[in-house]
């Protein structure tokens, strides 16, 4: 029930935050650079938050499992990106449309990768500790 | 409108929650089924209120809300990750080919349906 809580809280300021900030980064001739934004920071952050463990233990599962899956899943979204590629698509951009979905998944995965990183460099158990 | 959009990803958000853990207490997690089920469903789902052409409160508390918050884009991308991790590349090529390109097929079909129905 914590766990439900958690994430109405989170993903009310996931899913607001994410249309701000598309209010504030306009397509610029249609190019959605606000999803980019938004999805790389939040591969990013999601990854780092899965396995920064030494953090994540000194606070309620309930609050990892709301900023993960409330805050940061409904804060980037897998919908808006692909229908703005189909659309790019039927405007036959085609060029705009191959660099939105590459620049999404490589730098997706790019951002996942460093976020991993992070956090089994600085932020998790390593066994000399536990 | 702000808090229309957050309103609407509360749903979204424990729409997926539940949706995971029941994929995934059939399923396992070995995979990630859950969520590649769940983003196809929010692609066809936004392409078709997309097609439909939704007046724009509609749109800002169902799509940009409720779909928006329902698929997830973080999840996705730690999965390949997690995938490459395992040294499961076989897996984690199907993953992804399967989540983009399902995903842009079906936002495309529900376009379409979401045009027809109009």
């Amino acid at each position: 029930m914590a766990n439900v809580f958690a994430i109405i809280v989170f993903a009310f300021l996931g899913g607001s935050g994410r249309y701000l900030v598309g209010q504030a980064l306009p397509a610029t001739s249609g190019f959605p650079w606000a999803t980019i934004l938004i999805n790389l920071i939040g591969s990013g952050l999601l990854a780092w938050l899965s396995h920064a463990k030494r953090l994540t233990a000194q606070w309620p599962e309930a609050v990892t499992v709301g900023l993960g899956v409330g805050g940061v899943g409904a804060f980037t979204t897998f919908s808006t990106f692909s229908v703005d590629a189909v659309r790019l698509m039927s405007e036959q951009r085609w060029l705009a449309a191959i660099s939105y979905v590459l620049i999404t998944v490589i730098g997706g995965m790019i951002c996942s990768a460093l976020g991993v990183w992070i956090a089994r460099r600085w932020w998790t158990f390593h066994l000399e500790e536990e | 409108m702000a808090a229309v959009a957050g309103l609407g990803a509360t749903v979204g958000a424990l729409g997926r929650y539940g949706m995971t853990r029941l994929v995934q207490s059939y399923h396992g997690n070995r995979w990630p089924l859950a969520t590649l089920l769940i983003n196809w469903l929010g692609c066809l789902l936004l392409g078709f209120l997309t097609g439909w052409q939704a007046t724009n409160l509609t749109a800002v508390l169902l799509g940009t809300g409720v779909l928006g918050g329902f698929t997830t884009y973080s999840t996705f991308s730690h999965e390949v990750i997690m995938l490459a991790d395992q040294r499961r590349y076989g897996a984690m090529t199907l993953y992804l080919l399967l989540s983009v390109g399902g995903g842009l097929i079906l936002a495309a079909g529900g376009g379409w349906l979401g045009w027809i129905f109009h």
